[in-house]
Order: structure tokens, then C-alpha cells, then sequence
């Protein structure tokens, strides 16, 4: 499931193992930042994802649907979002 | 008198080269190139060769012919930077010192990457030797399932693959075998092209002319035993013909010197073009990590501003000349027609132009003759 929160989430409740800083990046630029980070990350760790384009909100969690791995929340940030994700295979 | 030395000789060097030599005097500033290939090739041209033989040097030019006079040229490849010493390891043994230093290495096409090659009918067309072996392999092809797809992002070019599966599409009709034929392109994202407006207008074209779009495919590996090609995503295809991008990354001289990214690509400021956190380092070209696309016209637009930036530095003043990210890019969409782009780091971009307009396709090729006449030569 994927909550979209209007408030800044307490980053303690995730251990994120990867953080992908995308702000100021137009699409592609965050979900190509995501992939990369996905390849890297071992299976079951949590990637956290900055980006401030607009684009993002419809191409990552269409990907994570397509991929198979699991996107835990949205989360708006001071003129950002903040994307958590799971690798889960 | 102050001493530039550039690194690499492809499109961004030389130009810049020339640019700095026609604005500098002789006494004042000695400007060394370091570039291990003897020629330089107008690469656009490669998209259209792949589909008809015609001799290299129709789009190559020896860099003595392209290279001003004043520039010593000094064919060895750069191994290693210090910039503490303000020195390049060069592979010749010579070590070669620099009051300010242009990286200008361009994108390393890692072949080997890929696992399988031309023997396996697995093609690109980003260098002269892969594209002149996918020209044969066209020329006998009689009929099969034929995949594009990119491998990693960024590449040079980007519409470069959609580009392939036009002309390839108009090539298959001349030849009478389309009908004999399936063209899959496979892509990373949700749609055929980064731009939406722009990958509306292609997607519509590739559905009038039976290519099929598949979204969301993220390269992985080939297995060239059974002919398939996987992504990221678990999707496989078959291919009787696979042409990829090659995986793209930075020169093995910026992975030893420590000033590039994961993929060695160097860290570049966006606006001044110089390296980050380095002292008298500037970068131009696909070697940077620049938020716009790879292409000649960055390099074009860019090297204005890095040329005034070293002449503000070497006269004592600071380097506060900005670049805006501004380029252009052609999407050509068959052998005669083509979409004009327009970007920069305020807009995204912005699309110009009448699809059936018979001068951007032309323009393409006829821009060769301004490549090598007034661009490289640093005359714009
Ligand atoms: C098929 C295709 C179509 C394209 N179409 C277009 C287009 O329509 N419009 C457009 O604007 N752009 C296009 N491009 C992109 C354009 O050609 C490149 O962006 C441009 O050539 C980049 O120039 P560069 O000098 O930065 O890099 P390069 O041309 O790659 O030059 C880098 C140079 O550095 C040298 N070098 C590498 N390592 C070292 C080292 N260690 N020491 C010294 N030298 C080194 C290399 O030998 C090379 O000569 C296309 C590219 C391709 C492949």
C-alpha cells in the first residue's frame, strides 16, 4: 500500500540503507536515479528518493508496480517529496 | 606565459582548442592538446551510415586538417591528473604540467560490457567499427524480429535509438522485406522518449508505422544462446537482431584521478563549467555530468562560456561567466524529416516545427559541412 502524507515523517522509523538526493533533476533524472540505486541496494534494504519534479509521481510508482518491489510511502517535504522504497527481490 | 592543456580531441576539444587560439596570443598562451586518435569524425553521420556504404572519410577529418596551427598536438592518452601538482601522467611515460587544464574525454562506449557482439548479431552503431559491422548484417537480413534498446542512461544523443527505428523502419520498406519484419523498441521509462510531448508525437508515429513500443525495460544482459535479451523489470525477448546503445561511462584518466561519479563522469559545475571543489580544472563535452543531454550542440552552446571563463582567470579576474544550459537537438524522423527541440535549465523542452518539413531531415547532413568548416574550427 501507499500512503501519501501532508506531513514530514519521522526518518528514524525507516533504516535506509541508500538515499537518492534528485532534487533540481527533471524526469528522467529521479526514476534513472532510482534504478541505479535499486541495482545496488541488497534485497530487503530501504532507498529513500529527493525529487522535486512533478513527473515523479506518476513514473516511480508505476515502476515499482511493473518491477515488483514495493513503494511504502510519499511523503511531502518542504518543496519536495520524499519517496521510500523497499527492494524486494 | 600561461600554458592550457586540454584533454581529449573530439568535437569539444578541438573547438575549444581553436576558440582559445584565435583569442590568445602566442606569447601569452601555449595550449597543448592531448588526443591519442588521428581523426575526427562528425558522429551524427553514423545513424545514417549504418544503412548505406559509403567511405568513412565522407565524415572523418584528420585532426592536422581540423586543429589550428598554434595548438601542439600530442597524440598519447592521458592516464592520470594530479591536481595538487598540476600534472598529467600521459601514457608516452612524459608527465606534462598545466597552469589550467580542460577535460574534454568524452563518454567511453564499454563495449565488453554488453556480453555478446557483432558474431552474436548484436550491434550499435556509436562507433565507426560496430556500425560498419551492423551495415553488413542489414544488408543481409532478409526477414526476423529486430529489438532496439538502450542499456544505461545517459547516452549520447538521446534520441539517437528512436532515430534508429525510423530510419530502419524506412530502410526495411525500401528493401521490401517490412512485412517480413517486427520492430520492437524497448525503452526505460513509461513512454518512447524522456519529453512527454515529445514522446506523444513519436509513439503516434511508431504506431502508424507497426513499431511496437515496449515500456518500462530496463536493459539487464543478453543471452546470446538463446537469443533474448532481459531487463531489470524480469521481461525477456527474442531478437534475431539486437541493436543497443552501449553502455556509456566516463574514461578510465577521471576513475584513477578520483573526479567523477560512480560512472566517471566528471563533476562539473552547471553554470561556470568547472570541476567541483578543483582550482584551474574545467570540463566540457559528454565527459561531464551536466544535467542536459550528451550532445555537440551542449558542447557547442557551453564552450562560449568556458573559453571567456579561462581568459577572465588568466587576466586575474574571476570566472563569473555562466552557461545556461541551453542546447538544441534534432529528432529526425525518417530519411527527409525531423522535430526541432529547444532546452535550457529554466525550461523544459519546448518542441518546434512541422513534422513533414523536408529541411530539418536535410539539415542533419548538411550540418556536416558547418561541423568541420565553422564549429570545430571555433569560428561560431
Ligand atoms: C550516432 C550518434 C548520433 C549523434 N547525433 C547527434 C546530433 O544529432 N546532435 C548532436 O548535437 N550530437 C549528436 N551526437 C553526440 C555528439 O557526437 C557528441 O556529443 C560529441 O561528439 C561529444 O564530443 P566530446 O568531444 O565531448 O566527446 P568525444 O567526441 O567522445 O571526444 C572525446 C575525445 O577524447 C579522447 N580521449 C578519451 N580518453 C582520453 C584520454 N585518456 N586522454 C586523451 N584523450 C582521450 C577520445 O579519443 C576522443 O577523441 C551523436 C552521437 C552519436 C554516436
Amino acid at each position: 500500500m501507499c500512503l501519501n502524507r501532508n506531513e514530514v515523517k519521522v526518518m528514524s522509523d525507516y533504516d535506509i540503507a541508500i538515499e537518492i538526493d534528485a532534487r533540481g533533476s527533471f524526469c528522467p533524472g529521479p526514476m534513472m536515479e532510482l534504478i541505479k540505486a535499486i541495482r545496488q541496494a541488497e534485497v530487503g534494504e530501504y532507498l529513500s528518493l529527493l525529487s522535486s519534479d512533478e513527473g515523479t509521481r506518476n513514473d516511480v510508482p508505476a515502476w515499482i508496480n511493473k518491477a515488483k518491489h514495493e513503494l511504502l510511502e510519499i511523503i511531502n517535504e518542504d518543496g519536495h517529496d520524499r519517496y521510500i522504497v523497499k527492494k524486494l527481490h | 606565459m600561461k600554458k592550457v592543456v586540454i584533454l581529449g580531441g573530439g568535437f569539444s576539444g578541438i573547438s575549444v582548442a581553436n576558440k582559445l587560439a584565435m583569442k590568445t596570443k602566442r606569447k601569452d598562451v601555449g595550449i597543448v592538446l592531448i588526443e591519442p586518435r588521428d581523426h575526427l569524425v562528425y558522429e551524427p553521420q553514423l545513424l545514417f551510415w549504418a544503412f548505406k556504404n559509403y567511405p568513412l572519410s565522407k565524415f572523418t577529418k584528420p585532426v592536422t586538417k581540423v586543429l589550428n596551427p598554434r595548438v601542439t598536438w600530442i597524440q598519447t592518452k592521458a592516464t592520470k591528473i594530479d591536481d595538487t601538482q598540476r600534472a598529467v601522467e600521459l601514457s608516452n611515460g612524459e608527465t606534462i604540467y598545466y597552469d589550467y587544464l580542460i577535460i574534454a574525454t568524452g563518454a567511453s562506449m564499454e563495449e565488453d560490457k554488453i556480453g555478446a557482439t557483432h558474431d552474436d548479431n548484436v550491434h550499435h552503431f556509436y562507433l565507426p567499427k560496430a556500425t560498419e559491422e551492423l551495415q553488413k548484417s542489414l544488408s543481409n537480413f532478409e526477414g526476423g524480429t529486430i529489438l532496439i534498446s538502450p542499456t544505461t542512461i545517459p547516452f549520447k544523443c538521446p534520441p539517437a535509438p528512436n532515430e534508429f527505428a525510423f530510419l530502419l523502419d524506412n530502410y526495411l520498406r525500401k528493401r521490401g522485406i517490412r512485412d517480413k519484419t517486427k520492430i520492437k523498441f524497448l525503452y526505460p521509462l513509461l513512454r518512447a522518449y524522456p519529453v512527454p510531448s515529445v514522446a506523444e508525437k513519436i509513439q503516434e508515429l511508431y504506431e502508424k508505422r507497426g513499431i511496437e513500443f515496449v515500456e518500462f525495460f530496463n536493459f539487464e544482459s543478453v543471452d546470446k544462446d538463446n537469443k533474448k535479451v532481459i531487463s531489470l523489470e524480469g521481461d525477456e525477448f527474442e531478437y534475431d537482431m539486437l541493436v543497443l546503445v552501449p553502455p556509456h561511462e566516463g574514461q578510465e584518466v577521471i576513475k584513477n584521478s578520483g573526479l567523477g561519479d560512480r560512472e566517471g563522469f566528471v563533476h562539473t559545475d552547471r553554470f561556470t563549467l568547472k570541476v567541483k571543489e578543483k582550482e584551474n580544472i574545467y570540463a566540457i563535452g559528454d565527459c561531464t555530468d551536466l544535467p542536459v543531454s550528451k550532445s555537440g550542440a551542449v558542447s557547442h552552446f557551453s564552450s562560449g562560456t568556458l573559453v571567456k571563463n579561462i581568459l577572465s582567470e588568466i587576466k586575474g579576474k574571476s570566472a563569473n561567466h555562466k552557461y545556461n544550459g541551453k542546447t538544441i537537438c534534432f529528432v529526425v524522423t525518417s530519411f527527409r524529416r525531423s522535430l526541432l527541440l529547444d532546452f535550457s535549465y529554466n525550461y523544459p523542452p519546448r518542441r518546434y516545427g512541422i513534422h513533414n518539413s523536408f529541411i530539418y531531415g536535410l539539415f542533419k547532413k548538411v550540418f556536416k559541412i558547418a561541423f568541420f568548416q565553422v564549429l570545430v574550427k571555433g569560428y561560431m
